[in-house]
């Protein structure tokens, strides 16, 4: 096959991969503590090419990876005194099936048994990793440190974490995040504030999402046009050459 | 591309979702004691395409790999047990919970049910029951002949007879309280009935050390439904619904376009 399709071709893959992306961005536009992700392009280029004459090697345009923006969601107020938000970097600590699991979705739940627990029904975690107990039915109040006070006697303090580097996380589904390699240590947030009463909405935007798919569906056109003038410079090649003769 | 495609759906599925319980809170916004419901929605498995930490050459390995996402389901529509308004009806057997209780009440099955909805009416034999004829558990019980009933802010019921100075003591109103309340199970007609989740009723007094709030005498409890906010979510659910049609729309088009590589 020639290069211009090979090379037009992996460009079309990688387009269609960023829309399912953006697809899932835009279906999440209501999922609490949403995070948007975004294609990263890298350039593949073959082994055998890799020489100072760049001229005519295989390089074809991939997504190799996705980054995610952590950016802030906006807090929007709710009135239930159960529902927290983060205002800031940083995560919700919560106890999944198979160890800690991370979270900026903050609407909370208690169990029967009185902890505080996300939908799910995993624990949220306090500063020492266990479950927060409520004493009775009384009101909690939460102050922006994650201090958890019932009936004027503090209960617990939420933990907040957050990584180093945030690129290593990866999503779960329902919200969730965990790093990569299992070995990454969280650290305990600076300068995040727990807002009581408030959830984060997901922090795509419509408007923006649409503009980036428009630009997709161009970019996929000129690639399906590159493959189609080429075909037809092949097929006036084999024509119009070989009729020269005639 | 096929993910983009129902990925999109999910999402228009999900905003009907939202626009279906928008509907519902609105139409209940003028039901005295109801409580509005908020959908929750959460993102679906990821595909991996390219696994974090693989190798990517002899010396290095792929630092976040890629993870396509396969859209959005609504998880859940938790009940938003928020205070609602008070409205001045002057009615005696008109009652607030100042608080988190609920008002007991007994079906004509025998089983319990629990609402907030406090408009009380006498029955034929003189007991308090609500709008569907459901008997406060336990029973309050007045004779028919009773005057000047008043019920006290820890649900004391009292009243005097013709001709009588002091006044007679009917019982006591109780409440229940639940760990979860936002775990319960909607009957319709305002009521609700405890689940696993809720955790099941404790019986208190009103005003006392459970939490479960006081009662007010001649006001109801309005309907705790936002209109504005709910107008807000609305636009906002047709925005996303609009949006992800869309996306259904270009990977459709994306599709024909790679059919037409081929002629």
């Amino acid at each position: 096959m020639d290069q211009v399709s090979v090379t037009a071709a992996s460009g079309l893959q990688s387009r269609m991969e960023a829309l399912d992306m953006v697809a899932n961005n835009l279906a999440n536009t209501t999922t609490g503590g949403f995070k948007l992700d975004r294609e990263f392009y890298s350039l593949f280029t073959a082994a055998d090419n890799e020489a100072e004459d760049d001229s005519a090697s295989t390089k074809l345009p991939l997504i190799q990876k996705q980054w995610t923006d952590f950016s802030q969601g906006v807090l929007a107020p709710t009135g239930n005194p159960l529902d927290l938000a983060l205002s800031g970097k940083g995560f919700f600590a919560v106890n999944g099936p198979s160890g800690p699991l991370y979270t900026r979705n903050g609407s909370f739940q208690l169990s029967p048994a009185g902890q505080l627990t996300t939908s799910e029904g995993y624990a949220v975690r306090d500063i020492n990793g266990k479950p927060i107990q409520t004493q009775s039915q009384d009101p909690l109040e939460i102050t922006p440190d994650g201090s958890i006070t019932q009936s004027g006697e503090t209960i617990g303090q939420v933990q907040v974490v957050d990584f180093k580097d945030s690129s290593t996380l990866q999503k779960m589904g329902n919200s969730y995040f965990l790093p990569s390699d299992p070995k990454t240590v969280p650290t305990a947030a600076a300068d995040t504030t727990v807002l009581q009463g408030k959830t984060e909405n997901s922090n795509v935007a419509p408007a923006e999402s649409a503009v980036r798919l428009v630009g997709l569906m161009r970019q996929f056109e000129m690639l399906q046009k590159a493959i189609t003038i080429t075909s037809d410079m092949n097929k006036q090649a084999l024509t119009e050459v070989a009729r020269v003769g005639g | 591309m096929i993910r983009a495609l129902y990925s999109a759906a999910s999402g228009m599925t999900a905003q009907q979702t939202n626009v279906d319980n928008i509907a519902h809170n609105l139409a209940n916004s003028n039901t005295a004691g109801f409580k509005a419901r908020r959908p929750q929605f959460q993102d679906l498995m990821y595909q991996t395409m390219v696994q974090p930490g693989a190798a990517a050459g002899a010396q290095t390995t792929v630092p976040t790999g890629l993870q396509l996402g396969l859209g959005t389901r609504a998880a859940s529509n938790e009940i938003v047990f928020t205070q609602g308004n008070f409205t001045q009806t002057s009615n005696p057997l008109d009652l607030v919970i100042q608080g988190n209780g609920f008002f007991q009440v007994s079906l004509p099955s025998g089983e319990l049910a629990y609402t907030r909805a406090g408009q009380f009416q006498m029955s034929r034999d003189g007991s308090l029951v609500d709008a569907n004829g459901n008997s406060l558990s336990p029973q309050i019980t007045l004779p028919a002949n009773a005057q000047g009933i008043t019920i006290a802010t820890d649900g004391t019921v009292s009243y005097s007879l013709p001709g009588q100075t002091a006044a007679q003591t009917a019982g006591q109103i109780q409440l229940a309280g639940f760990i979860n309340p936002a775990g319960l199970n909607s009957l319709g007609q305002n009521l609700y009935q405890p689940t696993f989740a809720s955790g099941d009723p404790v019986l208190g007094n009103p005003g006392g050390q459970e939490g479960m709030g006081t009662l007010l005498q001649g006001y109801t409890e309005q309907s705790n439904v936002s209109v504005v906010d709910e107008f807000v979510n609305l636009i906002v659910s047709q925005r996303a619904y609009e949006a992800n049609s869309k996306v259904v729309k270009a990977a459709d088009e994306m599709y024909q376009m790679m059919n037409n590589v081929t002629r």
